[in-house]
């Protein structure tokens, strides 16, 4: 698979999915072939090899996507992309093979299951599809002071994109923001279009007057609904896993509900 | 009475109703409206029972004019009651949908005055909510038994599942609980509904943009154990609904004692048995079987042991194994343990390659009971195949290790119960003990 003139390489890049992207265009036109590849700011280095950084170049991460659109399949991209969201450091590399593979063999290339790398890429895009799919539902807003709807999140995998981009359709005419507390990013939207931004991990929200009673009928409806002898609370934990409870309306103690 | 009241007593009237779905329905967000639906649907939380919240479920009014006795808001019931204005509803809908708390509205009501005056009042509530709020998210709601057809149809423009609720499985018991109630007046709005489907699926190829009659489609609900009907018939009735009324889902709800009729049980709710209902309607939905083929008898329940399919394929173990790489995919769809998404991953997968176990096991495949069902290349999983006797034990539910609590049925048997002569016997069998360990190849 390594040509001779490839040249090894610890790959650095910034972070970015068009960053990423860039550094699959220098595999194919600097002749990289990266070892492995990793985020520059929280890169761990080994005395092996020399690290590479490759620069985000937007021009060429549009050529890669839109190659792996055509010549691979629109599916494929959509792989890829729910796959960089994921949390994995492996991720970078399987993806960059997943590429490679599809490249060579087209848009079959999602239905080799038997390969690792193709598996991993499935996997990952199924993990990160499906917690953003819970999020969709398991989000809570909060009317503050300015107007504006706050929802924190502390998902495992990135996807405050998909769910800027799905709430943007779904609460079009609010401004809101979903605030990953986990990765010190926020989502804001203010009725128009959203953009993504870095902002501190803690931040401090007035709420609206009234919230407190629209959040306590919602508390009553959520209690009121449970029936005492179907009682089946790991069913619950099955659905609805702890992890997500801490933002959860419903799951706040009382105290700390508004 | 405020709003907190109300909303307490109209959400506890309405919980017993089981259907909660937001799918089928697709509408993309619109400037100026609120909300969306997506077809696959949203859960957005769930209670301590394990059920999903998608919908604002609640009744307009619990106040009723009818005496059903399965039902904790009959006439005769001394429970507090409470109506909603209207407005309220569209109201409170519109604060929860605005926090990300609900997918939207499920709708119903009882009996107020006369079943078309309750109805009107429904409509009015969807209006507002529609024209006044502009919501545009899902909303479910109940056709109420005995209303006109006229309202059933304006009711359908504006929601996007339209339920009539059948209840009791058959005649004699609707008559014997609920004898205000005919089959009639229950089948009456599922007919308009039908046809309502139908005629907009016509101006829909004609008219792209013709505005759209109950898009979600239709859904009823039978509850289970509370008449003496087996489950042979309740999954006949449920094809049947399928196939003449094109119903969108059957949903089953164990009976839960809110009764005083002497002839009701008082017993826990039967939830294995209404796990195994669910169990053979997605046979039926998606697996390509008939309530044929589930049942030998009239008057036979599912196994408790065992869910339907495997139970299915231990009576038919002439049509196995099936080979991996050849079989059709309805074929394998029928194996114990296989589903859709793993039906699907084999028939992508082999495409590009003869699979083995290995290669299932890799893809995620359970083969915890398929494995006795299969060939990979011609090879079973361990040297050979079982006999049926073995088999039926390993893929016997060990019942001590898990977590229903509807483990002493028998012991209790419900008075309603037909006795469990049709049921496999177990006892003719050798103890588990005395069997190869069912774990590990090796001991085959």
């Amino acid at each position: 698979m390594v040509g001779e003139a490839h040249r090894e390489a610890a790959v650095l890049f910034d972070g970015s999915f068009d960053g990423f992207l860039s550094v699959i265009y220098a595999v194919y036109y600097e002749k990289i072939m990266p070892l492995s590849i990793q985020v520059e700011a929280q890169a761990q280095l080994s005395l092996d090899f020399e690290p590479y950084t490759i620069s985000t170049d937007n021009e060429k991460s549009a050529k890669v996507l839109k190659a792996i659109r055509e010549k691979i399949s629109e599916e494929a991209s959509v792989s890829v992309y729910y796959a960089f969201l994921a949390a994995e450091d492996s991720r970078f590399m399987a993806i960059l093979h997943f590429i490679r593979l599809g490249f060579k063999i087209g848009h079959m290339v999602s239905s080799h299951l038997q390969e690792d790398y193709v598996r991993e890429v499935i996997r990952m895009e199924r993990y990160v599809g499906r917690e953003a799919h819970l999020l969709y539902g398991f989000c809570r807003f909060a009317e503050t002071r300015q107007g504006a709807y706050y929802c924190p999140v502390t998902p495992k995998n990135d996807v405050l994109p998909l769910l800027a981009n799905h709430f943007s359709q779904r609460l079009m005419n609010q401004a809101w923001v979903i605030h990953d507390k986990k990765r010190g990013q926020a989502a804001i939207y203010d009725g128009n279009s959203y953009i993504i931004a870095e902002v501190p991990k803690d931040a401090e929200v007035l709420y609206a007057d009234g919230e407190d009673e629209t959040q306590e009928l919602w508390v009553t409806f959520f209690n009121t609904l449970a029936i005492e002898t179907r009682k089946n609370k790991k069913l619950q934990r099955q659905m609805l896993p702890l992890y997500f409870r801490g933002n959860m309306t419903e799951f706040a103690k009382i105290g700390d509900r508004l | 009475m405020d709003i907190m009241e109300k909303l307490k007593v109209l959400a506890d009237a309405a919980k017993y109703d089981v259907a909660c779905t937001s799918s089928g329905s697709n509408r993309a967000a619109k400037r100026g409206a609120l909300g969306s639906a997506v077809a696959c649907g949203i859960c957005h939380s769930f209670t301590a029972d394990g059920r999903c919240i998608s919908l604002l479920k609640v009744l307009l009014t619990n106040i009723c004019i009818y005496d059903c006795q399965y039902c904790c808001n009959r006439r005769s019931n001394d429970v507090p009651r409470a109506a909603f204005a209207p407005d309220e509803v569209a109201e409170l809908t519109m604060r929860f949908y605005q926090r990300n708390y609900i997918e939207g509205l499920f709708l119903s009501s009882a009996v107020y005055k006369s079943p078309d005056y309750t109805m009107e009042l429904l409509i009015q509530t969807l209006r507002i909510v529609r024209e006044k709020y502009r919501f545009n998210g899902y909303i479910h709601i109940k056709a109420i038994p005995g209303a006109d057809n006229a309202l059933i149809r304006q009711a359908g423009m504006l929601a996007d599942r339209i339920s009539t609720n059948i209840e009791l499985p058959s005649r004699e018991s609707l008559m014997q609980f609920a004898p205000e109630k005919t089959k009639q007046d229950i089948l009456a709005p599922m007919k308009t509904v039908k046809h309502g489907i139908i005629q907009n699926k016509n101006e829909l190829t004609l008219y792209r943009h013709a505005p759209k009659f109950a898009p979600a489609g239709q859904s009823t609900q039978l509850i289970v154990g509370a008449s003496p009907e087996s489950d042979s018939k309740i999954v006949t009735l449920a094809e049947g609904l399928y196939n003449k009324f094109s119903l969108k889902r059957v949903f089953y709800s164990a009976y839960i004692p809110v009764g005083q009729n002497p002839l009701l049980p008082t017993a826990t709710p039967p939830l294995r048995r209404e796990h195994r209902l669910y169990q053979a309607d997605f046979l039926l939905r998606l697996y390509g079987f008939t309530a044929g083929e589930l049942f030998s008898h009239p008057d036979e329940n599912l196994s408790l042991d065992m869910d339907p399919k495997c139970h299915w394929a231990i009576q038919n173990l002439d049509k196995f194994p099936v080979e991996v790489n050849t079989a059709e995919y309805t074929m394998l769809l029928r194996v114990p343990g296989i589903g859709q998404v793993c039906a699907q991953k084999i028939v992508a997968a082999r495409r590009v390659g003869k699979l083995d176990f290995d290669d299932l096991k890799k893809m995620r495949v359970v083969l915890k009971r398929a494995k006795y069902f299969l060939t990979c290349n011609g090879k079973a999983f361990g040297r050979f195949l079982l006999a049926p006797e073995v088999l039926k034990l390993r893929l016997r539910e060990d019942s001590a290790g898990s977590d229903y609590t509807q483990m002493n049925l028998f012991d209790t048997a419900p008075v309603a119960l037909p006795a469990p002569v049709a049921l496999p016997a177990p006892v003719a069998l050798p103890a588990p003990a005395a069997l190869p360990s069912p774990s590990g190849a090796a001991s085959w």
